[in-house]
């Protein structure tokens, strides 16, 4: 058991298909909106599947200045805008975060990738003198932490994570840890991600994707829709919170991660992982899964995932049916960045005890013996609440919230 | 920092796979500098690149130590990372003939950098969809995109069912997986992880940096830490450790390669908006004070430095300028790239098994400046980041 010191949220930034903004981001969601479309980003031509849940109409000048705007990519200048309003959002003042005791710390799955597509394009068709030189230092993903602490002074640990679509967990449990063991005081943390065309592609490729809209735990559900977007959080130590007198919005509980090691796809068939991952979040958190309120669940609206998701949520709580919803249904599969903005969710559950809903969940699957907040939000005990996560690779990743006060005072020190 | 054991190692390198050979190679740095970089490469093409010299892993083949059933899908980075983690469980006596003989697979993962891991897949598939149509994009290369996929194949691979953690910080990732590492000890986690990293040689990388005009190549004077140096050699590895907690590693009786015993990190961004890509002596100069401060040792025992020194000039005058601030001026300082040429991620990898290298008698080389002690017993890694970014490691001897 480790020494540890409680974590709070303090502030959260969206970029995301339903609006900017934690507050346009959640109004959108509890009213049951669909930030899918027609992909505009490239043609789809082929590939056959059109829609996606696409960021229409975002400006990166209206939160990036013109000089880190063309210091980064699409995904960077996702991430940049989030993390601005989450840090304006928290109130915190550019003194607190400047120095080595800002730790930064980013999830994504593919990073910077259309900078390297681009680049690529250019080299196919035109050789490599078509190819734009300056622009090539912009492909590391690496980029995504140090653009942002390179805008808020940050000196200190900076970390990417790309934990495919765990990323949002693994990055904001690990800034937690860093604060709990005494090497930060505050972060900046969460994950970003764009829409591709190969990426797109790759997973339409997959058989994964659905032609119109995504149904999770639905027994007619045809797959996920590809999303995009970012959830940043500003997370403090208590004392730093409290010095500076912060509103906090909830407080970061336990976190579990496991592997599969079953596929590199697929999840294990009887959710081995998951099941470990979830229970040790719990553990962690110093609660058991009778504290447990509601799941923000993985819920991509593929067949396997949801399948194991029920099966893991009827072996961790056994009979009882803690309420569970996916708001992929809305927001779409945004990859790394999914697990971030369904942490910005959980928050807002945490603050109002709002269940958002599961959208276009019509027919009950029999292999999903879930209890579903189906098509409408629903109001509920909201004390705890736990973001599942699987990913590529075998990645299992559950991270708790709280309302601040619930969890005992060990919470994260196992 | 909690106190980590080394209890094994793998290596799959331009100058030897496996630790006997990489020692052997480490302890003769002139003859494996002049062997890695005079054969011809198989993975750039010679009609493409006639003046590429690159340290390649040309002895390395994935199916002697794999078998060849299940490899169709694996790229370059996955097959080396793949035996590389399987040599070090193996030199641990946590596995042998593929099964687990000490610890169980709920206790072992992995901690892995990469800078590049994907862009290989990335490009092949990208030039399927430009050239043909993206229907034909093999869903079974496309996990190869995802950075994490490399990793997640060591996990199935090896049966690893503890976390498995990417981290993608250009070239400072797999120091920074000791942080990482750190951690999840600490919190019970795991009992044991792989970590390290890789980095697979393949054009569209060559290329890149080729285009920045930051690859020597043909005859001109390459000298990782000379003023004189015309950038810098590509090469390709991938390295791990086994790392667990002292105490444990101590009651299962393991063999002590090596104490992982302070870690640090700097990020000091460049002071024009315009710039991205920029040196920093700063950084350099806090890590290093970091990583003796979290070994609870003083600079003066620093006995020598595996720098990240490659070639590209004024990275390595601001790197040899932080660690004389940081450390002392005459503190050993060696450049292993200059045999093992960059590997980006798998640097740090790379250059800890330097480190344990040095620790268990090799000579440091070959040496940019400082003098040699009589015995190492604190050998600093130094990873050094394109964005001013930079991280390093205290490795100690075992008592």
């Amino acid at each position: 058991m480790v020494q540890t010191r409680r974590v709070f949220v303090t502030g959260m930034g969206v970029v995301s298909s339903l609006g900017l903004g934690r507050r346009a981001f959640w109004q959108a969601l509890l009213a049951g909106k669909s930030g899918a479309s027609k992909i505009e980003l490239f043609d789809p031509g082929s590939i056959g599947r059109d829609i996606a849940c696409e960021i229409k109409g975002f400006r990166a000048r209206d939160f990036l200045t013109a000089a880190e705007a063309r210091r980064a990519g699409r995904c960077s200048q996702f991430a940049l805008a989030a993390a601005r309003m989450a840090v304006e959002d928290a109130g915190i003042m550019p003194k607190d975060l400047r120095g080595e005791r800002t730790a930064v710390v980013m999830g994504t799955t593919m990073g910077e990738v259309d900078v390297i597509s681009e680049l690529q394009s250019g080299w196919i068709h035109h050789g490599e003198d078509a190819v734009e030189r300056p622009k090539l230092p912009r492909y590391g993903t690496t980029l995504l932490p140090l653009h942002l602490a390179r805008a808020f002074g940050a000196t200190g640990i900076t970390q990417t994570l790309p934990a495919a679509c765990a990323a949002g967990n693994y990055a904001i449990g690990f800034a937690a840890d860093q604060i709990r063991a005494g090497r930060a005081d505050v972060a900046i943390t969460g994950a970003s991600e764009i829409i591709e065309k190969l990426q797109f592609a790759g997973f339409v490729r997959l058989g994964a994707v659905a032609p119109e809209r995504c149904q999770p735990f639905d027994k007619n559900r045809r797959g996920l829709l590809v999303g995009e977007g970012a959830g940043i959080l500003v997370i403090e130590s208590e004392e730093h919170a409290v010095r500076r007198g912060a509103t906090i919005l909830a407080e970061v509980g336990g976190y579990g991660l496991a592997c599969d090691a079953h596929h590199i796809t697929r999840p294990h068939p009887e959710g081995d992982g998951s099941v470990h991952a979830m229970r040790r979040a719990i553990e962690s958190s110093g609660i058991t899964p009778d504290d447990v309120d509601f799941v923000n669940a993985h819920g991509t609206g593929t067949d396997a995932n949801d399948k194991v998701e029920a099966f893991v949520m009827g072996k961790v709580f056994g009979g009882r049916r803690v309420p569970l919803s996916s708001m992929k249904s809305m927001i779409g599969h945004c990859m790394g960045a999914a697990s971030a903005l369904e942490a910005v969710a959980c928050v807002e559950t945490v603050l109002t005890g709002i269940y958002p809903p599961t959208m276009g969940y019509e027919t009950p699957d029999p292999d999903c013996a879930v209890d579903v907040v189906a098509n409408a939000p629903r109001e509920g005990k909201h004390d705890v609440v736990l973001n599942n996560a699987l990913a590529f690779g075998g990645y299992d990743a559950v991270l708790a919230f709280a309302k601040p006060g619930v969890l005992p005072e060990t919470v994260g020190s196992r | 920092m909690i106190p980590m054991a080394i209890t094994g190692f793998g290596v799959v390198s331009p100058i030897g796979i496996g630790h006997d050979e990489f020692m052997a190679a480490v302890n003769d740095a002139e003859g494996s500098k002049r062997r890695a970089f005079t054969s011809k490469s198989t993975v750039l093409p010679p009609e493409t690149f006639p003046d590429a010299r690159v340290a390649e892993a040309l002895n390395f083949d994935a199916v002697k130590h794999l078998g060849d059933k299940g490899l169709r899908n694996f790229d370059r980075l996955t097959k080396m990372m793949i035996v590389a983690g399987k040599l070090a469980l193996e030199d641990a006596g946590v596995k042998k003939n593929g099964e687990y003989i000490a610890l169980k697979p709920e206790q072992v993962g992995i901690i892995s950098s990469t800078a590049y891991g994907s862009l290989e897949a990335i490009t092949e598939l990208n030039l399927v969809a430009e050239l043909e149509d993206p229907r034909y994009i093999n869903p079974a290369r496309f996990p190869n995109t995802v950075i994490n996929a490399a990793a997640g194949y060591v996990s199935i691979w090896e049966n690893l069912r503890a976390p498995n953690v990417t981290i993608v910080d250009g070239n400072c990732g797999a120091l920074d997986a000791i942080l990482s590492c750190e951690t999840h000890l600490a919190h019970g986690r795991a009992d044991a992880f792989l970590i390290g990293g890789g980095e697979a040689l393949s054009e569209p990388l060559y290329r890149a940096f080729r285009m920045l005009g930051v690859v020597c190549e043909g005859d001109a004077t390459w000298e990782p830490g000379d003023s004189h140096s015309n950038g810098m050699r590509l090469g390709e590895g991938a390295a791990y450790m086994l790392v667990e907690r002292m105490d444990e590693a101590l009651a299962r009786g393991a063999r002590l390669r090596g104490v992982l015993a302070g870690y640090g990190t700097a990020f000091d961004a460049p002071e024009s908006e315009a710039v991205l890509v920029h040196p920093s002596i700063d950084a350099v100069t806090r890590a290093v004070r970091a990583a003796v401060k979290d070994a609870g040792i003083q600079p003066s025992d620093v006995d020598a430095v595996v720098a990240s020194a490659s070639g590209i000039e004024r990275f390595d005058a601001a790197e040899l300028m932080g660690l004389s601030r940081g450390l002392r001026e005459d503190v050993l300082i060696a450049a292993p790239k200059a045999m093992l040429g960059e590997t980006f991620g798998a640097h740090g990898a790379l250059g800890m098994a330097c480190a344990l290298a040095w620790l268990e008698g090799a000579e440091p080389s070959p040496v940019l400046s400082g003098r040699a002690r009589d015995r190492i017993n604190h050998v600093v890694v130094t990873t050094t980041g394109y964005y001013g970014n930079v991280s390093a490691a205290v490795l100690r001897r075992a008592s």
